[in-house]
């Protein structure tokens, strides 16, 4: 009875949207602002991803309430599973495939990794790709290592380091331009105007965007960690 | 047609050829281990051929070079994580207690493992009464 109330509900709140939806005609040129994005993307940013363009430049607020909530997610975690003593919570050892491939893989997981969020201009991608990949990386040795850990002096204040390097880029846009985020290197200094569609261009998104890459990788391998730890036996 | 892109285009059928097998296979076996045979090696053998064969269809369609060492790049890589994620996969399938087909005639692992035990339970016993000597002296 619950389940047939369920879906009739579901039902009627489905064709409701499908109704909402049926105005809005597919695949037609309705573009208002998009328009300027993608007349002005180049001219104002020097990227040519438009969408990291969008994301990082012309709405700067959305990515850095993004990394809040990402922060906020990681420091929920770490809060919510905190003990004094932890250990690992695997026993065996992966077999020596595993442990080989892990060995093997890592570098070029990590390479690429960089790769996405240093080319997030240039190639789709971003820092948030970019670092769920290395964190990938990390959970990967946390798979096929019973003993490892990450080394929590580095991680930690790496993460915070990467935070407040973004919040610092976007304050000397405040200092120089006037707004927060503003984009200082393209706008004020013009720096790399001649070689739009190459590494070194559009302003500070590269920057930004390896700074949230390793914020993000940080984040989601520390998140792993707290994850797969669980009290040690008569401790706490 | 340029001869780049006639090989590109049989590569690529032959990549399809194999992923049809090998999603067959995951229909016609009988268990997760035959299943897991015959859906990674077909499967990895014709994602190299679609993925190389994208490269080389490319360089007769588009006359671009650059596709090459990115698709060359990602073979590599699947051809190198694909057998070491069906191995685990494999393995903690049996580690879990997933059963062989009825009609399979012998597990070498699980007789190793048992034999493996024996030994121990050998090898303790002979310990045993060592350490009663030792603690008799």
């Amino acid at each position: 009875m619950k389940r047939i109330l369920a879906i009739v509900f579901i039902l009627i709140i489905g064709f409701w949207m499908a109704k909402a939806l049926d105005q809005v005609p597919f695949g037609e040129d309705r573009m208002l602002v998009g328009k300027y994005y993608l007349e002005h993307v180049k001219e104002e940013t020097g990227a040519v991803n438009a969408v990291t363009a969008v994301v990082v430049n012309y709405r700067g607020f959305d990515t850095l309430g993004e990394v809040t909530v990402l922060f906020i997610a990681s420091t929920g975690v770490a809060a919510l599973l905190w003990r004094k003593k932890r250990e690992r919570t695997a026993k065996t050892e992966g077999s020596v495939v595993l442990t080989t491939g892990a060995r093997l893989l890592l570098p070029f997981i990590m390479l690429f990794g960089a790769y996405i969020f240093i080319h997030g201009h240039l190639t789709p991608g971003g820092g948030f790709p970019g670092g769920a990949t290395i964190a990938t990386a990390f959970l990967f040795l946390y798979l096929a290592f019973t003993v490892y850990e990450i080394d929590h002096k580095i991680f930690e204040p790496l993460e915070g380091l990467a935070g407040v390097g973004y919040v610092t880029v976007g304050l000397i846009g405040l200092a120089i331009g006037g707004y927060f985020l503003f984009d200082w290197i393209w706008q004020t200094w013009g720096i790399g105007r001649e070689n739009i569609g190459r590494l070194f261009s559009a302003g500070f998104i590269p920057i930004i965007y390896t700074l949230i890459g390793i914020k993000v990788g940080t984040e989601l391998t520390g998140i792993v960690d707290n994850m797969v730890k669980e009290p040690e036996e008569g401790g706490q | 047609m340029s001869v780049a892109s006639i090989i590109g285009q049989a590569l690529v059928l032959f990549g399809t050829f194999f992923y049809v097998l090998s999603s067959l296979g995951l229909i016609r076996m009988p268990d997760v281990y035959n299943r897991m045979q015959t859906a990674t090696k077909s499967a990895t053998l014709g994602s190299l051929g679609v993925i190389i064969g994208t490269g080389i269809w490319a360089i007769g369609e588009v006359g671009s070079y650059s596709w090459i060492p990115k698709t060359l790049i990602i073979a590599v890589f699947l051809l190198l994580t694909n057998p070491i994620a069906a191995h685990a996969l494999i393995r903690a399938a049996y580690k879990s207690g997933v059963p062989l087909w009825e009609g399979s005639v012998v597990d070498k692992y699980k007789e190793a493992n048992y034999s493996l035990e024996q030994v121990e339970e050998i090898g303790e016993s002979l310990e045993e009464p060592s350490q009663e000597v030792e603690t008799n002296e």
